[in-house]
């Protein structure tokens, strides 16, 4: 069986990043950022608050630094010419998109495993064996969580003209505002659709206000892990849904299981519906630029 | 082997305002070498990013080895080799790696050292390309080009930043790869070199192509000894001094 043709592209790009430094400093950047027990998730979670570790890898410093090794991966091509190799191969631009994708993710991948094994290693010695399956479930959610961050960084780096405005939106608008400031933006906006204040301490049990905060793409990851995790139905870092369940202790944190406690739960709030949500999120960007790369001037 | 190499119908691009490329008519036979000549910004590489899909026509149509260039990008550039202008190489990648990369998209068997020996870049092969001069670049692309030897090769300024070895070089596969049965298209706004390879030549000026034909029937045409270059021809038909100061000889 023949390999598709875009396979030699995406070996071409795994192999660009992974021969750069800063791939792999990476790894050990994210054993850092992640490894931070608590109390109160140890007794929670016992020796699974190793799982948890990559969660917290996962959330902020590992999306910066996949839009990092992506966002020129198209540009940077337009700009010097190369661009023009690709193009004279029998390929089509879908077929190079998709190399790029799948290209620049396994080369994120590699470094982000490393730093699994590394913060597995470390956690299994000092809280003991955890959970195999939500182990290697979060894992594999934050595999697709890095793959749908490289297929949104080649979206935006297929349609721009200009290196400038590819990082404004991306830097600026998906990874600032979606990724890491939603839980202000996004309340905010459900604030001045609906005109309900809210206070993040005692959240209202509005469907809609959940629904707005699950499509950060960022949020919509750390339910799907958290639920792996076993640790409440919720967007935010483990640590942090932890606490709001927490007998005795109040967190600025939103938490489904909390705000509806005793009350039924929109079925659109289930975790599984935040995998869809990412996925989307892989796909809609990546669709949208496939179309006007497709029927672009690109020289 | 009926279709022709090449073949444009009212092919225009504009930008705006601007026209890059007007209503062009061009036919190019298989098999036959012809240079597209004209100064800076006649439209040269235009035309070559519109064979190649690199951007794509405001009106007409143009067919490469039959195919639709636009719709049938795969099928047309299984058989096209492109050394286009304006380009950088991959920095990290070795040179070996390069090639990889076209033979094993192409699925063609060419093996990277051969290749390379034959634009005298062999000693290079492990190295990066970040490493290479502009004529060393120009050599690897020019390899690239002859990957799974393509019955059209489309030479996109192909003797710019080459010394005379490299443009002894491109002389010497340009013939070669005619010998063995390929077309081959070349653009140069040099024309001192041309002469000696081309079998026909056409002349674009501002966006239209002003006179194509072999050597000897464009002397006659313009009624010019049979020791004229092509530069003399050029300078006849577009009456001399206008945009002589941009011509590269």
């Amino acid at each position: 069986m023949a390999l598709p043709r875009w396979f030699p592209v995406a070996r071409k790009e795994a192999t660009t990043l992974l021969r750069s430094k800063g791939t792999w400093i990476l790894a050990p950047l994210l054993v850092v950022w992640g490894y931070g027990p608590t109390y109160i998730s140890w007794d929670i979670l016992g020796p699974d608050v190793t799982v948890g570790f990559i969660q917290v890898a996962g959330s902020t410093l590992l999306p910066l630094c996949v839009l990092l090794l992506t966002y020129r991966s198209i540009i940077q091509e337009r700009t010097s010419g190369s661009l023009k190799f690709l193009l004279g191969l029998p390929l089509t631009r879908t077929d190079i998109l998709i190399g790029k994708v799948l290209g620049r993710s396994v080369g994120a991948v590699l470094p982000f495993a490393l730093a699994t094994v590394v913060l597995g290693v470390i956690g299994g010695v000092k809280f003991g064996l955890f959970s195999p399956v939500r182990f290697i479930g979060v894992f594999l959610v934050t595999v697709l969580y890095i793959a749908v961050l490289v297929s949104v960084a080649t979206a935006a780096s297929a349609v721009t003209t200009s290196t400038v405005r590819v990082t404004a939106v991306l830097f600026g608008g998906f990874f600032l505002l979606l990724t890491l400031g939603w839980k202000i933006v996004g309340v905010r906006l459900y604030s001045a659709v609906t005109g309900n204040p809210v206070n993040p301490f005692e959240p209202p049990a509005d469907g809609l206000l959940f629904a707005i905060l699950r499509i950060s793409p960022g949020r919509a990851y750390r339910t799907i892990t958290n639920w792996i995790l076993g640790v409440g139905n919720s967007g935010g870092q483990y640590t942090s849904v932890i606490e709001v369940l927490y007998p005795g202790i109040s967190t600025n944190e939103y938490v489904v299981d909390a705000a509806f406690s005793g009350q039924p739960v929109p079925a659109y709030l289930h975790e599984s519906i935040a995998l869809v949500v990412l996925l989307l999120w892989g796909v809609i960007p990546l669709a949208l630029a496939s179309y006007r790369f497709n029927r672009g001037d690109l020289a | 082997m009926t279709s022709p190499a090449i073949e444009t119908d009212g092919l225009s691009k504009q930008y705006g305002e601007v026209v890059a490329l007007d209503a062009l008519n061009m036919t190019v036979a298989q098999g036959e070498v012809y240079g597209f000549l004209g100064p800076n910004g006649a439209g040269k590489s235009t035309t070559i990013n519109l064979l190649m899909d690199y951007i794509k026509p405001t009106s007409g149509t143009a067919r490469v080895l039959g195919y639709d260039p636009w719709n049938d990008v795969v099928a047309c550039h299984q058989r096209v080799g492109i050394c286009p202008d304006r380009f950088e190489t991959y920095e990290s990648l070795s040179a070996r790696r390069h090639l990889e990369l076209v033979i094993d998209t192409k699925r063609a068997d060419d093996d990277p050292r051969a290749l390379l020996e034959h634009v005298g870049l062999a000693d290079a092969i492990e190295r990066p390309a970040g490493e290479f001069s502009q004529g060393m670049e120009q050599r690897l692309a020019l390899a690239m080009s002859l990957v799974g030897e393509p019955d059209l090769l489309i030479l996109d300024e192909p003797f710019t930043g080459l010394d005379p070895h490299g443009v002894a070089l491109v002389r010497d596969v340009v013939e070669a790869e005619s010998e063995r049965g390929a077309t081959v298209f070349f653009s140069s706004h040099v024309l001192g070199q041309v002469d000696l390879v081309c079998d026909r030549v056409g002349i674009l000026y501002e966006g239209d192509l002003i006179v194509e034909g072999t050597l000897p029937a464009l002397r006659d045409t313009c009624d010019l000894s049979s020791d004229a270059t092509v530069e003399d021809i050029f300078m006849r038909l577009t009456d001399g001094s206008a945009h002589a100061g941009e011509m590269d000889t």
